[in-house]
């Protein structure tokens, strides 16, 4: 980026990068549940920032652009891939033991149970638990109506506490 | 905010990418640049090579049309006077 454009609008890209790194990194990796991928997939979406500068108009304006181009290029990527969904409901297996609310066990089976929704939500659901977004702005990022979005996060969160229960990890 | 909830905001807390993240981003940033700028030249060198062919080409052409104009001339000059040492021969032989 030129130095008056970086002056004007308060953006300078590495500063960009270091601040939503693990951002665009992290909504890849929670919808795709694949590191590689996810890093390829964050990398791009900087370097289409780098490319995209001039248009920025504020470092808010950069945060929200770089959060819908992620969720674009994610949904893109899984679109992509052959095998879809990549983790089967059938892949996640029953933990040895029954984890319990805080274990970091069932923080990874929340993950693989994620991994099986359908894109739409998944990424709903990552939007509302990783970004802490509220419905509003997940229809916004994601162009979908608000409706959709509400009953996208209330299908899922319904469909793993069923999950949940099935697998013996219940209310606290 | 219920224990499902608070659950899925632990599991799909942010993460960081590797540690070269930032680097490797820096020099894919350079690498295009790089591509750009190389882009640009051959553009510009290939633009410039048209340019000097086409203004080659309109020389010779300008040239091929002048010396076509001559020979038009002096065929025109050399009939005329063919012309008129026809229409003396013709008279003597009267």
């Amino acid at each position: 980026m030129n130095v008056p454009a970086a002056v004007q609008t308060g953006c300078d890209f590495g500063d960009l990068v270091r601040e939503h790194r693990a951002m665009v990194f992290s909504v890849a990796y929670h919808f795709l549940h694949d590191r590689e991928l996810a890093e390829e997939i964050a990398q791009d979406v900087f370097l289409s920032l780098h490319k995209n500068m001039s248009g920025l108009q504020s470092p808010a304006h950069a945060a929200f652009w770089l959060r819908k181009v992620a969720v674009q290029r994610s949904i893109d990527a899984a679109r992509r891939r052959t095998r879809r969904p990549q983790v089967a409901l059938e892949d996640v297996r029953e933990p040895a033991t029954r984890p319990a609310p805080g274990d970091p066990l069932l923080g990874e089976l929340l993950r693989k149970l994620i991994a099986t929704l359908p894109e739409s939500q998944r990424m709903a659901m990552v939007l509302r638990y990783q970004e802490d977004l509220d419905p509003t702005e997940i229809a916004e990022v994601m162009g979908i109506p608000v409706g959709t979005v509400k009953s996208h996060i209330q299908r899922s969160l319904g469909l793993l506490r069923e999950k949940l229960a099935r697998r013996g990890v219940g209310e606290r | 905010m219920d224990w499902l909830e608070e659950e899925l905001r632990n599991a799909l807390a942010r993460k960081e990418p590797s540690p070269d993240f930032d680097g490797r981003v820096a020099t894919a940033t350079r690498h295009k640049a790089n591509v750009v700028m190389m882009t640009r030249r051959w553009i510009a060198a290939a633009a410039a090579v048209i340019l000097v062919i086409g203004a080659g080409e309109g020389y010779r052409w300008r040239r091929g049309e002048a010396a076509k104009e001559q020979v038009m001339l002096a065929m025109k000059i050399a009939g005329g006077k063919l012309h008129r040492v026809q229409r003396g021969v013709a008279e003597i032989r009267q």
